[in-house]
């Protein structure tokens, strides 16, 4: 690590805490504060990467991120932005697009047969034959590659963040902060992203006062303090903005660093207005070998100076287009770095005061020259500099570092998504954005707008007109401003625009893609002579600095070239997110939420494995126990399982019949108070989207369960049905409110007696019969005689409470029965026996009632209101090709096709396995399947293809079982059994 | 694409508490409707550009649903003109 420069307000890095990282494996060290790149090139480095076609060697040049020469892998993650990231302790940073090292890249003499490469070279060269193409396609990829994922990667934590506010302020340098202040003023809640580490944009590290004023950085501390001490703005700050939608919708991406637990969050921010002050980037000068190491934007000389304490170099040379510049130099001067010569491409428009201090340190300044080659060959080694017009002195100068730029552009790529146009403004020499959409302001050197007392009161004025639109804004202070803004003295900018030099070579437009002036000339012969055109046929601005970089000089120099004014060729479409998002913060954190039963810890005790299903964590079986003994004591004796999981509803009011009437098959109106009826819901297309059970509990007032999944879809779609008759007809969700048990097996009954008073025989208390009942004398329960596994059942419905005292009454009236629990597994093994149909699982979206064997649960002769599937049963009733549900058991009685198996008749797919499971009641395999109505014939025998083991190619083997089709149910035809 | 839409209960909020419930449509009768009919009301939707009435969700919100005119090219909310009632 050299020493740093001695230290000053501005910096920003703390000496006391050096930090170690490891550069291609070895280690270095650096300081917090430092971003990588900066460590790096405080370490002396100087070649950051190679270019991505070419392999040309690339230095530091930008530090916000937006240029691709920084692009490393850190940690295994690729396509860092170097000179935007944080260093951290311990980081492990490696190079991208290098064989071998950056210095002495074994791809580097690519760009010594870059005449032979063209744009499109690789396509044109490799596509013929077209065999070659693939294995050509392996090398191309490893040479032009933008870095590699890691597969071990770590994986980080990502969160997603919505907020509210009333004003956006997007940008915190001058006029970001001055917009808060006043937006704050109103009392509003503001919110102020700033894409640095801290406020103050360009003010923070500069330290020249203008007309007697403070300095620049000491104003920028003073506004920050004022910002941060109302309590009404909030700032993100390493926030970068992506987008702004419809509706002042702002969307943005927060680089985690010190302190914040996520390596980057997604974040939303709905503002009434929104401030869009994000200032202005360098654009490259376009001169021969433009991308050498050693030359950079000026604010990057600038910053790495002021803000860390790094020497950019020892001799170096500055070729601006604006007083930036002429201020970095003397600033640069001052801490003792020798600057050769000052290069200005406009011969007037500066501000004599800054050229008076150049003159002042005795530093050459040259107006109306600029840089128009340079020299060196994995540095820079000198420059050339020559009048912007005609064909005056040439001069060359050695140096080793050279700031270069053609000017400032707005960073309006937020403004031009919202929808703003751009139109070249010529007195700026710049495209600006105009015409906003309601609610989007603009302030500060987007507007092109220079001078910090413009920057002020235009930020000021923004701040005003977003409480304008919130009918909170006080016209007096708006003319004001106005005011204060037309008194400012307006300098000409001076003339901005530099083509590059006649006869020029190796001269960047796009840095990322390697796309020259040469190549945008050739692609103006061939035809493409629209920005839009250009970009395609050459790839410029699809790299990773996208247009920041290129944007404005795309077409600037197409017009150029064509000969027409600057601004008759328009800059391309910018499309978010303007700033990269990585799809894991899009994604944000893996939250798994799920819902838990009352009887959750109880079951847990009995060694219940739990699983999700939708929403819910359901027991799916328990550790004691085998699948078949679980099965088997339900058969023999009884077991229970915990359904609190089913949707469980009170419907009343005036119109609650009507509504079940219109969303069941079946005809609601003959629910009968202590009597279940089963019921069955469909959509438009009489597709089974729900079923359940009915009762009536008094005038006007049904309680109904519905699936264990679809409870949030049912509450949906009654309250749907309801509104748009404008029913009388209100919907309780008890589905969280009421615990619920079914407890199945021929000793149920007898389990059930010894809890209520009350006489359960078969004559009182018969199939599909409900009754209140008290259990242990106390507690309020609806106990309900319903089919579910094919034996004698009873499902108890008690409040949520005592869900978990329910099991321990079970357990403990059970113990003579041998009374266990079952899971889930189980109880798909018992209702599939009994042909039992899931819905979602054996059906799907195309089965309607008739296809699944439930014709009966529609009735076509209810009079009254509408059904909702009553046309779509009628019309696909008759309909010949519809496949059918069908049951069968395996030819080999052990065999089970995966669910989802395919059948196979005649070297076609005609259907599929929906479930199979073996019986251990039965003593074989079962199961159901959708097959065409064709194979749908009693007896008949299906094929299924399942998958087998996988072989030495990690390929399963395809496996064909056969089964036989058999009437359903399985198990107790009759249902004696239930109804006994 | 984001924006806001107003429940009658809550007030404006963000798009994506609401899930989308289709135009508001006349269901015909369901004695007489012949299967053509039946599938345009079903899967067909006029798709105006401009202002049409739709239903929609408070999904993530308080769980109502409601018809409301919407603009389809720019989302705004719809103003009505004070004589319209
Ligand atoms: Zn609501």
């Amino acid at each position: 690590m050299t020493p740093r420069l001695p230290e000053s307000p501005t910096q920003r890095i703390s000496r006391e805490n050096e930090l170690l990282f490891f550069y291609r494996g070895k280690p270095f060290k650096g300081l917090e504060g430092d971003t990588i790149a900066t460590a790096l090139y405080s370490n002396g480095v100087r070649i950051f990467s190679r270019s991505m076609k070419y392999h040309r060697p690339r230095g530091l040049y930008n530090l916000d991120g937006y240029s691709s020469h920084c692009l490393v892998t850190v940690d295994g993650e690729p396509n860092v932005r170097g000179c935007a990231t944080p260093l951290r302790q311990g980081m492990w940073v490696t190079p991208q697009n290098v064989l071998g090292s950056p210095r002495w890249d074994l791809m580097g003499l690519m760009q010594f047969f870059s005449f032979a490469m063209p744009v499109g070279f690789y396509y044109k060269a490799f596509h013929k034959p077209s065999w070659v193409w693939p294995f050509a396609q392996a090398v191309i990829r490893r040479a032009a590659g933008l870095g590699r994922i890691d597969p071990e990667m770590p994986e980080g934590v990502y969160q997603n963040r919505y907020y509210n506010c009333e004003v956006c302020i997007i940008g915190g340098g001058l006029a970001g902060m001055e917009a808060a202040l006043a937006a704050a003023e109103g009392g509003v809640r503001v919110i102020l992203l700033e894409r640095r580490d801290h406020l103050g944009g360009d003010l923070a590290y500069r330290v020249t006062r203008s007309n007697e004023g403070i300095p620049p950085y000491r104003r920028a501390a003073m506004l920050a303090e004022a910002v941060s001490a109302c309590e009404n703005v909030t700032v993100l700050l390493c926030t970068s903005a992506t987008a702004i939608y419809q509706s002042n919708h702002v969307t943005a991406v927060k680089r985690g660093g010190a302190g914040d637990p996520y390596r980057e969050t997604y974040l939303e921010v709905r503002a009434r207005s929104v401030v869009v002050a994000t200032g202005a980037i360098e654009r490259p000068l376009l001169f021969s070998n433009n991308d050498l190491p050693g030359i950079m934007q000026g604010s990057c000389a600038h910053r790495l100076a002021r803000v860390y304490g790094i020497k950019p170099g020892n001799r170096m040379v500055v070729s601006g287009c604006h007083d930036g510049m002429l201020e970095m130099a003397a600033d640069l001067a001052e801490l003792g770095i020798e600057i050769v010569a000052v290069a200005d491409g406009r011969s007037s428009g500066f501000d004599t005061e800054l050229i008076s201090n150049l003159h002042r340190k005795g530093i050459p300044f040259l107006p109306g020259t600029m840089a128009r080659k340079a020299i060196g060959f994995k540095r820079l080694k000198g420059v050339q500099l020559a009048p912007t017009f005609g064909n005056g002195r040439k001069r060359w100068y050695s140096c080793d570092v050279l700031a270069a730029s053609a000017g400032e552009a707005p960073l309006s790529q937020l403004l031009q998504v919202a929808g703003a146009k751009m139109a070249y403004d010529s007195a700026a020499g710049q495209f600006l954005p105009g015409e906003f959409p309601p609610g989007i302001h603009a302030a500060g050197k987007v507007t092109a707008a220079r001078g910090e007392e413009t920057i002020a009161a235009q930020g000021k004025l923004a701040g005003l007109m977003a409480l304008q639109d919130l009918g909170l804004g006080r016209t007096s202070h708006i003319r004001q401003v106005r005011e204060i803004l037309d008194v400012i003295e307006k300098r000409p900018a001076g003339r901005h625009w530099t083509a590059p030099p006649v006869g020029s070579r190796k001269c960047f437009l796009c840095f990322d893609e390697d796309v020259t002036t040469d190549q945008v000339r050739d692609a103006i012969d061939q035809g493409f002579d629209q920005s839009e055109l250009v970009k395609r046929y050459t790839a410029v601005g699809t790299g990773p600095s996208q247009s920041y970089l290129s944007g404005t000089n795309l077409p600037l120099l197409l017009a150029d070239q064509r000969g027409l004014e600057p601004g008759a060729v328009l800059p391309t479409t910018v499309r978010p997110p303007v700033f990269p998002t990585s799809l894991a913060a899009l994604g944000g954190r893996r939250y798994t939420s799920s819902k838990r039963t009352p009887l959750h810890e109880k079951q847990a005790q009995l060694g219940a494995c739990f699983r999700l299903t939708g929403v819910w964590e359901r027991a799916g079986s328990f550790a004691d126990a085998g699948l078949s003994q679980e099965v088997e004591n339900v058969r023999k004796n009884v077991g229970f399982i915990d359904v609190s999981t089913l949707g469980k509803f009170r419907l009343f009011g005036r119109d609650a019949v009507k509504l079940l009437n219109r969303v069941y098959a079946g005809n609601m109106e003959t629910v009968t108070e202590g009597r279940l009826k089963y019921a069955a819901m469909c959509n438009e297309q009489g597709v089974i989207i729900d079923d359940g059970v009915v009762t009536r509990m008094g005038e006007s007032d049904y309680f109904f369960t519905t699936s264990s999944l679809r409870a949030g879809n049912t509450l949906e779609w009654l309250a749907f049905h309801s509104k748009e008759e404008d029913w009388e007809a209100h919907l309780v969700n008890l589905t969280d409110a009421m615990a619920a048990v079914n407890l199945a097996g021929p000793r149920s009954r007898e389990v059930l007696a010894r809890l209520v008073d009350a006489d359960c025989s078969n004559e009182v208390f018969p199939y599909m019969a409900v009754r209140r009942m008290k259990l242990c004398g106390e507690v309020d329960a609806l106990v309900m005689r319903v089919g579910f596994v094919g034996e004698l059942s009873f499902e108890i419905h008690v409040p949520a409470s005592y869900g978990a005292a329910l099991q321990d009454a079970l357990l403990d009236a059970g113990k003579p029965y041998c009374i266990r629990p079952f899971g889930l597994d189980a109880q798909s093994v018992l209702r599939l026996e009994k042909g039992h149909v899931i819905i979602g699982t054996d059906t799907d979206n195309h089965s309607t009632l008739h296809d699944i064997g439930l014709s009966w649960a529609w009735d076509r002769k209810k009079a009254g209101n509408q059904t909702v599937g009553a046309p779509a049963l009628r019309f696909t009733e008759t309909q010949k090709h519809r496949q059918k549900l069908v049951g069968f058991t395996m030819n080999e009685a052990f065999r089970t096709p995966s669910d989802g198996s395919i059948v196979v008749a005649d070297g076609t797919v005609k259907g599929r396995v929906t479930s199979s499971r073996f019986s251990p009641t039965l003593g074989r395999s079962i199961g159901l399947a959708l097959v065409d109505p064709d194979l749908a014939v009693m007896g008949g025998t299906l094929e299924f293809y399942t998958d087998g083991r996988l072989n030495r190619k990690g390929l399963p083997e395809i496996k064909t079982f056969r089964g036989t089709i058999v009437p359903v149910p399985f198990y107790d035809p009759e249902g004696k059994r239930l109804r006994g | 694409m984001s924006f806001l839409l107003t429940c009658p209960n809550c007030g404006p909020r963000n798009i994506y508490e609401f899930r989308f419930g289709g135009e508001v449509k006349t269901r015909p009768d369901e004695n007489t409707v012949s299967a053509e009919d039946w599938a345009d009301y079903v899967y067909l939707s006029k798709n105006v550009c401009g202002v049409q009435k739709e239903w929609w969700y408070h999904a993530k919100g308080c769980g109502t649903w409601f018809a409301v005119e919407r603009d389809t090219r720019d989302n705004l909310p719809v103003v009505k003109e004070e004589n319209e009632g």
